[in-house]
């Protein structure tokens, strides 16, 4: 048994098409989503999205956004949405590096603080599901 | 006196053909960047008509329930985010959105984000209330920096600092036509949707649906500004293909009516020597 799932991001459509199974990080923490959900809308967090297809099982890293379950018809709408083959690792170490040597600086500005800090766990995030792949 | 003037044409005509090289480079360059700026404006609509969509019905269906974004308030200071070019020679993409900006901002009480160098410059020089200058370059936008806008703008709007928030920018018709437009961002406008309460009631926010709803309005914030710069991008492109287009044609115009000047110029030249030649011969 399969739903309909739309993955976009302001890139794009990123996946149009039936899925068995979704798995993401919501606000509140990972959850499943199965055929026959109910209606259900969550703000995303950071972390990793997997999706069982027919066609077999990919994974993805997603950032932002929300989940949205209609009608059994499921909407992602993400920030960011990189599936883990895509993900550019050598740019995520870099931006790791140069989150870190900013975090240690003790003259950012609260906002500064914050940007740095989101942007440490984005590359984290991406590093630690480009890995697993 | 005629081989002067001949030179002199000859000079003209060599520049004018330089000028028209580079307006053509110009040209090339603006169309195919407006190539790419269309496919973005195409590929950015799905997400944010979903956005939408789903800000749409939780603000319908949930009774009782009031956010800040959705009430409007007396407005005591607005606060515009104006759009503008990086750069000139776009025909009048930059006069036109400056001015519509200008002209609703003229002796209101207001704050701006500029986005885009010309438009930074513009409000500098006019001495308006800067809220951030972070955002100056259009052409390098990056989604996250319209998120991060959007963070910004929703906090301000929380806290008080403004009541309203518009965006102008310019809307990109077709090809030919870019006409300057002004979007209210907040207090956010939805349309009531009749009866269809029913699933509503069904439908499970996580954690609640307010919380849900503030969570969103920053993205949705960040989509529509990311939009509203899309449009605008392809707008300045197509702006300036075609101004370039146009000084391309003048320029060939002046080449041919230079060209035409100068053959004449040779030919009166050669007239008169001959002219020269056979009177001192026959004498």
């Amino acid at each position: 048994m399969t739903f309909s799932l739309e993955i976009v991001t302001p890139d794009g459509l990123i996946y149009k098409g039936e899925a068995e199974m979704l798995s993401v990080r919501t606000a509140d923490g990972v959850i499943g989503i199965l055929p026959r959900h109910i209606d259900y809308v969550a703000p995303l967090g950071m972390g990793e999205a997997v999706i069982k297809t027919p066609d077999g099982t990919r994974r993805a890293a997603c950032i932002g956004g929300m989940v949205a379950v209609h009608n059994g018809m499921v909407r992602l709408v993400a920030t960011t949405f990189e599936w883990a083959e895509e993900i550019d690792l050598e740019r995520a170490k870099t931006a790791e590096d140069k989150a870190r040597s900013l975090l240690s600086r003790s003259d950012l500005s609260e906002r500064d603080l914050k940007l740095a800090d989101a942007r440490l766990r984005r590359a984290l995030v991406r590093q630690s599901v480009g890995k697993g792949r | 006196m005629a081989g002067v003037s001949m030179k002199d044409i000859k000079l003209r005509i060599k520049s004018m053909e330089s000028t028209k090289q580079i307006t053509k480079a110009m040209e090339m360059v603006a169309s195919s960047k407006l190539r790419r700026a269309q496919a973005r404006v195409q590929n950015s609509r799905p997400y944010f008509r979903t956005l939408y969509d789903t800000l749409n019905t939780i603000a319908n269906n949930t009774e009782n329930f009031a956010s800040p974004y959705l009430e409007a308030r007396e407005v005591r200071k607005t606060c515009y985010v104006v759009i503008g070019g990086d750069r000139g020679l776009a025909g009048g993409y930059n006069a036109n959105v400056l001015k519509m900006a200008w002209e609703r901002m003229e002796g209101t009480s207001c704050c701006v984000v500029p986005i885009g160098k010309k438009s930074l410059e513009f409000f500098q020089r006019r001495g308006s209330e800067i809220l951030t200058d972070l955002y100056a370059e259009a052409g390098d936008d990056h989604v996250g920096d319209c998120f991060s806008m959007a963070k910004m703008l929703a906090a301000g709007y929380s806290s008080g600092e403004f009541d309203e928030v518009h965006v102008i920018y310019t809307e990109f018709v077709s090809m030919l036509a870019q006409t300057p437009a002004s979007l209210k961002l907040l207090p956010l406008e939805y349309t009531p949707m009749p009866g269809d309460t029913e699933s509503a009631c069904e439908t499970l926010y996580e954690p609640d649906s307010e919380s849900v709803f503030e969570a969103i309005i920053p993205e949705y914030l960040g989509g529509v500004i990311y939009g509203a710069l899309c449009e605008a991008v392809a707008s300045e492109q197509g702006a300036r293909r075609t101004a370039m287009e146009a000084a391309t044609s003048n320029a060939e115009d002046m080449i041919a009516s230079l060209s035409l000047k100068y053959n004449r110029a040779r030919q009166g030249a050669i007239t008169q020597e001959i002219t020269e030649i056979v009177a001192g011969a026959e004498t």
